[in-house]
């Protein structure tokens, strides 16, 4: 699994490629993390690269998102996959955070 | 038609984990199953096992067994251990309409589990093992099958 980020204005894409599972959600912890210690707090998360994600990877969002939140900015996710889509309904996440079809779309909407 | 079962055993902690779901991912590839009902069984698998590597033996070296049979358009996963008897029946139920503030990430792996698997039980097994067994539907595929053989 990878991370990269570029920042988009105030905001900051965090794109990811390859599989969340209980190993890899650790990194990625690591890297939100860092980020929003540094004051970003303004997220996109780009899944398009993303097959695959475990509760491990909900976890990582989860625990992110109320961060980003109570830092008063927020996360949002562009260009999810089908099979991680339906991990994101079943669970109830698609009712608790906003989840964008293009990633240009989910950046403007922190304007 | 039932297919022989393959089985992986592995002696360790998490970091037998991408192991676990490799065989898994090899295994479905070899069967011709969907990658949709593919991703689905890692998922299973990967729940289950880490509930048993994480909580069953505390995070500490463990054995554990994974097998996987498909039989026509059933595959069922089994996982045994001899850690802590964990029932999949219990366990907290993450309340998924929950405002975000109220989310807790308890028990979503299982919560994922039940809504995937047709059948989920657990029973003890010979010398203190555990043994749980999920069963799924899955769909599969002969294009699916013969791009694995050529691989």
């Amino acid at each position: 699994m990878d991370v990269t980020t570029r920042e988009q204005g105030e905001v900051l894409v965090v794109s990811v490629t390859g599989s969340i599972d209980a190993l890899t959600a650790v990194e990625l912890s690591d890297r939100l993390s860092s980020e929003l210690e540094a004051g970003r707090s303004s997220l996109v998360g780009d899944l398009d690269a993303v097959e695959y994600t475990s509760s491990a990877g909900l976890r990582v969002i989860l625990a992110t998102l109320k961060d980003a939140r109570q830092r008063g900015g927020d996360l949002r996710l562009a260009r999810v996959r089908p099979t991680v889509r339906r991990v994101l309904d079943l669970s109830g996440f698609t009712s608790i955070l906003q989840v964008f079809d293009d990633l240009d779309d989910a950046v403007r909407s922190f304007d | 038609m039932t297919d022989r079962t393959e089985r992986i055993e592995r002696e360790g902690d998490l970091g037998v984990l991408p192991d676990l779901l490799e065989f898994v991912d090899r295994s479905c590839r070899r069967r011709g199953v969907v990658e949709e009902d593919r991703l689905a069984l890692r998922l299973v698998a990967e729940e289950l096992c880490v509930n048993v590597l994480e909580h069953g033996y505390g995070g500490g070296p463990g054995w554990i067994r994974l097998s996987m049979e498909v039989d026509g358009a059933r595959a069922r996963l089994t996982i045994e251990d001899r850690g802590r008897a964990f029932d999949p029946a219990r366990g907290p139920r993450p309340d998924v309409d929950a405002d975000w503030r109220e989310r807790e990430p308890g028990g979503l792996g299982l919560h994922l589990v039940r809504q995937t698997v047709d059948d989920i039980r657990y029973r003890p097994g010979r010398d203190g093992a555990n043994v749980l067994t999920a069963t799924t539907r899955i769909r599969t595929s002969p294009a699916t099958a013969e791009a694995e053989e050529e691989r």
